[in-house]
């Protein structure tokens, strides 16, 4: 497109500014002939009226005529000098006189209308161009002929070399303003060429680059735009990056989480058919593969409750807080009791708006998690309370804690806070992603907060009691 | 046989190796994790390590430098081709990648114990000699005559004693993977490497499966 530009436009410009110079000169010479033949005329028109005056007189005296002409036309000479005129007298087709040596006339020049007509033409000969005039003078001298030859070579080479410089300024204003015009169409293209630069560059994967943007005019605004394009680009690519990048964190753990069971179930199916030999080692390897195949089941209704909860929306009812705790302890009492844990309760709100079965459940997890940390002799605290207006309700535990690099990951689904993932604890690694899921269909917020050794918080945040807002935001989170 | 260490945080896939191992006549001891394997490397003297990877605290590849020395075997569910590399450039003996079958941990650990120099040379049972090395046999201190084949199974049994083997796998295994036989020929060197060596009561039938050299 640049180029196309600055071709067009120079082509233009070189063919009207030429043609303005030819016409400039084809005028030029044009006048300059024009004004050599008016002065020829003149001239021819004075000598000869002079002539014919001078041959009345003459006549009049009595004296040869032709023994004469010399002397009549000596005044005349002085034409020849630098004036570059030469005059010729013809009597019928003879010269009787001229002032110079050299004089040569076409014969048609001599073969005139008696009428006084004159004839005017432009002679070359040689490297030199001449105006001649020829005319007749009149009856009753009407065989004379008079010759006049103005020299225009000199007047020529002046056009001519007007001309050159013409062409030559021509040629200089051309190159300035070709240049000109480079200068003028590199800057007016400038930003196409960066912006396209800048999107092959972002195309190419370089997501933060970035338009320069300055001054005040359309190009700065086509910037901006441009910019903010590349800013959504960057940020949607980035978020799809992200949920890539779980989404295949989740498949490496869900194969490693099935992974490990499997080689269990087919190792000790594969010891019963070929190694087991007494009632003893088939009952101990079927131990093993039933516990390992009640772990594929958990994952199982874990991932179906995750996909159900994503699908079904939540039944909201009033529920007391205090049935709630009840529900948990009593669910985890067995567990408690065996590890020798200590679960205590304090309300101060009455109740809460959420649906009661997956609050027991979040509440159940909280507590399980919290009992697998505590070991031994733990004390495990459900607190309900106001926090400036929010009902929240925490789960707190005197276990061992976590760092905060782990806090972070906790609600993805199979994350283990131990690197080898043991099973030690049991479990599917889903009980806080089903947590995590469980809060956001209540609009509520899920926080953890734990030192290694001093034990861990968990606490859900109800949005304040505004049935409408809470209720459209909901709406949005399913 | 061998001692080994296991060293594996999955209880049931510990106990699993542990008694396939002992089955073939290793003997073994079972660790959770890193410095339960140090402390018992320091004790006494282990032949080879089977060593999981991903292990509370320690990882295997952190264990396996502080045991320099020691034969081990790489067991993990890490099947990538940079796991793999990393472990073997340390210096591991082999690598292997849950799900795996035992008969090819056995296969592997016997070609470790091979190369470390491990493996018994001779073999009794019930008056019957196996001389590996030499390739021969005995029975009641009198030379056994047998055909090559005879002794390759013979010694596959061995290996793999306490363990039923399939008529197929015994083919692959002591004929090679490229054999195109009957599985009956099995049956015919079975009933021979029984009458000659007087083994009726040890290399057993099992249903449906194949033979089982139990000891």
């Amino acid at each position: 497109m640049k180029y196309r530009t600055f071709l067009t436009t120079l082509a233009l410009f070189l063919f009207s500014f030429n043609l303005g110079i030819v016409i400039i000169s084809i005028t030029a010479f044009k006048d300059t002939i024009h004004r050599a033949q008016e002065r020829s005329l003149d001239e021819h028109y004075f000598i000869t009226s002079a002539l014919l005056q001078d041959f009345h007189a003459v006549e009049g005296r009595g004296t040869d005529l032709d023994s004469s002409i010399p002397s009549l036309l000596q005044p005349y000479s002085y034409l020849a000098g630098d004036q570059n005129v030469t005059l010729g007298l013809f009597k019928d087709k003879e010269l009787v006189y001229s002032n110079s040596s050299v004089l040569s006339v076409p014969n048609g020049f001599l073969e005139l209308p008696g009428d006084g007509s004159r004839l005017v033409s432009i002679q070359e000969s040689g490297d030199r161009a001449s105006v001649l005039v020829s005319g007749k003078l009149p009856a009753p001298y009407d065989l004379y002929t008079m010759v006049y030859l103005y020299d225009i070579t000199d007047g020529i080479a002046a056009w001519k070399q007007m001309k050159n410089m013409l062409f030559f300024a021509g040629l200089i204003v051309s190159v300035l303003f070709a240049f000109g015009l480079h200068l003028l169409l590199y800057k007016l293209f400038k930003p196409l060429s960066q912006i396209s630069q800048t999107s092959r560059q972002i195309a190419a994967g370089a997501y933060d680059t970035r338009l320069p943007v300055s001054g005040q005019d359309e190009l700065t605004e086509m910037a901006q735009s441009f910019n903010h394009m590349a800013k959504e680009i960057q940020n949607q690519i980035q978020q799809l990056a992200t949920a890539a990048q779980q989404k295949q964190q989740f498949i490496d753990n869900f194969a490693h989480e099935l992974r490990t069971p499997l080689t269990t179930i087919y190792g000790y199916a594969e010891y019963i058919q070929k190694v087991a030999r007494t009632e003893d080692d088939k009952l101990f390897a079927t131990t093993y593969i039933m516990s390992e195949s009640r772990r594929l089941q958990q994952i199982a209704y874990r991932l179906l409750d995750l996909a159900t909860l994503r699908e079904n929306k939540i039944e909201r009812k009033t529920v007391e807080i205090k049935q709630l705790f009840l529900g948990v302890e009593q669910a985890l009492s067995l567990m408690a009791a065996k590890q020798n844990v200590q679960i205590t309760s304090e309300c101060h709100f009455d109740s809460l708006e959420c649906d009661s079965d997956l609050m027991h459940i979040l509440l159940v997890n909280f507590v399980d998690n919290a009992l697998k940390a505590c070991g031994a002799n733990g004390h495990i605290k459900m607190v309900a309370f106001l926090n400036h207006g929010q009902k929240t309700v925490m789960v707190e535990d005197n276990g061992k804690g976590m760092s905060g690099e782990h806090l972070l990951h906790i609600t993805e689904a199979f994350y283990r806070v131990d690197l080898a993932r043991t099973r030690n604890g049991g479990g599917a690694g889903l009980g806080l992603t089903l947590c995590k899921q469980i809060a956001d269909s209540h609009g509520a917020e899920l926080t953890f907060s734990s030192e290694p050794g001093m034990g861990t918080k968990a606490t859900i945040i109800f949005p304040a009691e505004n049935r409408n807002e809470w209720n459209q935001k909901a709406k949005i989170l399913q | 046989m061998a001692t080994i260490l296991i060293v594996e945080d999955e209880i049931p896939i510990n106990e699993l190796i542990k008694r396939n191992l002992q089955a073939v006549g290793h003997t073994c001891i079972s660790v959770l994790d890193g410095s339960a394997a140090i402390h018992e490397l320091s004790q006494r003297e282990i032949d080879l390590v089977l060593l999981d990877i991903m292990l509370p605290e320690m990882d295997g590849y952190e264990i396996f430098r502080q045991i320099r020395g020691t034969p081990a075997i790489f067991l993990t569910a890490k099947s990538s081709l940079s796991d793999k590399v990393k472990g073997l450039t340390l210096g591991a003996d082999d690598y292997l990648v849950k799900p795996f079958e035992m008969l090819e941990l056995l296969a592997r650990i016997d070609a470790v114990l091979r190369r470390t120099k491990k493996t018994s040379k001779t073999f009794e049972l019930d008056g019957v000699k196996i001389d590996f090395e030499s390739r021969q046999l005995f029975l009641h201190d009198h030379p056994v005559e047998y055909t090559p084949k005879e002794f390759d199974l013979l010694e596959v049994l061995v290996n793999n004693r306490n363990i039923a083997l399939s008529r197929e796998k015994l083919l692959e295994l002591a004929w090679g993977y490229d054999y195109v036989g009957d599985t009956r020929t099995v049956d015919v060197h079975i009933q021979k490497l029984r009458k000659k060596l007087d083994m009726d009561s040890r290399i057993k039938t099992v249903y449906k499966m194949g033979y089982r050299l139990e000891v």
